[in-house]
């Protein structure tokens, strides 16, 4: 990845004059929930919340796109959209994830095997679409690109399907951190593995990777309402989570979580050495950890009423471990869980913050959450429900109070989906001089 | 020195993969003569780090100058490696780090022995920059704004390279990978690959 003139220019006048130079190691966590290899977490006000949002037909270019929104309450432009960046096509836009130095963030689509690439470091009030990568098919035949997790120099690729039968049997992808094929992985379907992906989480204290499971373009691009309906695409969804040999990079063994396991948090507090996942399809909170050395998972906390199928989606865990907030789809609410003892977390608050709402991020003091709308296109709600928002609210341990909102179908953006944080205070050293 | 709190796989039961070539420059011995970096990443395998020799973070520069020792000394004292491994330190800051200054960063390790440690530098940032850029080890101008009053760093994310005999990078360690034994069981892997060819 090319480094910009001004940048070098601008470290060549730094490393000349001599300036206090301080080494920075990589943190144990992100704002709370990402790869702990991702280095410079923002541990005061975020300056910006960057919205990853799919294209819909006829609303504006149609396009996916990253959307930077200003999120400093101190700034003129509060609560308001700064600018967007279109990759000018519609692939299902999903997740993203920073590479390990924070300079670029990677983002994909769940209908195309494509990984975009945008630098954030040289300006992050205006991330530039610098780099596509369309290789992963023909270098592994995944399809879906999904969580982008932050390696030493490189980038773990989870897909979701596969290019053969769109099915779920899938992998992950590496790459360097140039955008460079490196090698792949697939999803273990031998002792007891169902081949499916969906999240990855590293704990390097344990040389642990776990994985989770969802399922296939076959379902994820059909509506919803059919997929329910239709017993044999039921059954095609993950039932199980990974737990791999990080250094080897080989499955170590498989765990039986039934019900569609999805973001998996390991738990930010040095020492604590568990994570924790919602599934989808049963509405539970699983714990993994080792007991006696060996990596379990179990059940331990109901999501609102499963039969209702209220959807947990995602799930963001506070710096301590001690919070969990959980996002349910199909009734709009936040709930906040108490995981003082994560062997049996509480539910101690719920607010409907939408008529459907899927992804929340926390800045690293807890004091701001951060909520967005859409799930996937063909399973968003429809009509007066098919709100499409960013939502940013404050929190002081009792109540969630709205602060701003971003009407993304008013502002001809698309359908709201993943987010980060970004801070002016990361910028390169180009434009700081 | 900290030890992992796991047991790493054994050297030989898994892959390191082909990360990237190692960029190639010009550099500055201790002498101060130019000479191509890439004679420095091939035919041994090298263990290489940037550096800057006024760092002070004791999680930084200072913590892989702990692990080169270890790994130095261990692989020195090991027959099957010792004619086949190189340590190469490279600082980040030519301003500050002219080839006298690294002579005394290096201090006695720099001595010729078995397992050759070199202390590199650069004659300017312009000379620099195409290795760092080549590597992928960034360097990040920031105001930390922790304290109070806003306080202007310049950060870098600390990373260690494998870099086999042909001169590709096999692993890259952060600071939670980097202790004596993942790196010697990575030596010894890579020396079982050959073996294998």
């Amino acid at each position: 990845m090319l480094m910009p003139h001004r940048f070098r220019n601008a470290i060549a006048l730094v490393l000349t004059c001599g300036i206090l130079a301080v080494a920075a190691v990589a943190a144990r966590a992100d704002e709370t929930c990402n790869s702990p290899y991702v280095t410079k977490l923002i541990k005061g006000q975020e300056d910006y919340v960057y919205v990853w949002a799919l294209g819909v037909d006829g609303l504006g270019d149609g396009s996916d796109k990253l959307v930077t929104v200003d999120v400093n309450p101190k700034s003129k432009t509060y609560g308001k959209v700064l600018n967007s960046v279109s990759v000018g096509t519609r692939g299902e836009a999903h997740h993203m994830g920073f590479t390990d130095d924070r300079r670029f963030i990677w983002a994909g689509g769940l209908a195309e095997p494509k990984i975009y690439v945008f630098d954030i470091g040289t300006d992050p009030g205006k991330p530039k679409l610098v780099k596509t990568i369309g290789d992963m098919a023909d270098k592994t035949g995944y399809l879906g690109p999904h969580t982008y997790y932050a390696m030493p120099g490189r980038m773990l690729v989870q897909a979701l399907s596969n290019t053969q039968d769109k099915g779920g049997r899938t992998g992950m992808a590496l790459y360097n951190n140039a955008g460079e094929f490196v090698a792949s992985y697939p999803m273990p379907t031998d002792g007891g593995g169902d081949g499916y992906g969906y999240d990855l989480a590293v704990n390097p204290r344990k040389n642990v990777l776990l994985t989770s499971s969802f399922t296939g373009y076959d379902n994820y691009m059909r509506p919803l309402g059919e997929v329910v309906k239709d017993q044999e695409a039921m059954k095609r969804f993950g039932n199980t989570m990974v737990v791999w040999d990080l250094k080897a990079m080989k499955p170590k063994m498989v765990l039986a979580v039934p019900g569609t396991p999805l973001e998996i948090r390991w738990s930010p507090k040095q020492g604590d050495d568990w994570a924790i996942t919602a599934t989808a399809l049963t509405s539970k909170l699983w714990l993994v950890k080792q007991n006696k050395g060996e990596w379990q998972a179990k059940e331990v906390a109901t999501i609102g009423d499963p039969a209702k199928i209220p959807l947990p989606v995602d799930i963001s865990i506070t710096r301590d471990g001690k919070g969990l907030w959980v996002n349910t789809f199909m009734d709009g609410t936040t709930r906040y869980f108490d995981l003082s003892n994560p062997e049996a977390p509480k539910e101690t608050y719920q607010k409907v913050t939408g008529k459907q709402v899927n992804m929340i991020s926390q800045s690293w003091d807890g004091r701001r959450v951060y909520i967005t709308s859409s799930l996937l296109a063909n399973w968003d709600k429809g009509g007066a429900d098919n709100e499409q928002f960013l939502r940013g609210f404050r929190w002081n341990g009792k109540e969630l109070t709205p602060a701003f909102e971003v009407d993304f179908a008013k502002e001809k953006l698309g359908r709201a989906h993943h987010m980060k944080l970004g801070s002016k205070s990361l910028r390169s050293a180009s434009t700081t001089q | 020195m900290p030890a992992p709190g796991f047991v790493p796989p054994p050297p030989g039961t898994y892959t390191l993969e082909r990360i990237m070539a190692a960029p190639d420059g010009e550099v500055l011995g201790l002498d101060g003569r130019p000479q191509r970096l890439g004679a420095f990443t091939h035919e041994r395998i090298t263990v290489l780090g940037f550096i800057y020799t006024t760092c002070v973070d004791p999680d930084g520069c200072p913590r892989a100058y702990q692990v080169f020792d270890a790994v130095h000394e261990a692989v020195a004292a090991a027959p099957a490696l010792r004619q086949r491994v190189r340590l190469v330190t490279l600082s980040f800051d030519p301003a500050r780090d002219t080839p006298s200054t690294m002579r005394r960063y290096a201090g006695s390790r720099s001595r010729p022995g078995p397992v050759p440690w070199l202390f590199l530098t650069t004659r300017s940032a312009r000379e620099l920059m195409p290795l760092l850029e080549g590597f992928g080890q960034d360097i990040r101008y920031t105001t930390d704004r922790s304290s109070g009053a806003p306080r202007r760093e310049l950060a870098h994310v600390l990373k260690v390279f494998l870099i086999d005999p042909a001169g590709f990078v096999r692993e890259i360690y952060s600071s939670e990978f980097l202790y004596p034994r993942t790196v010697l069981n990575d030596i010894e892997t890579l020396v079982l690959e050959e073996r294998a060819r």
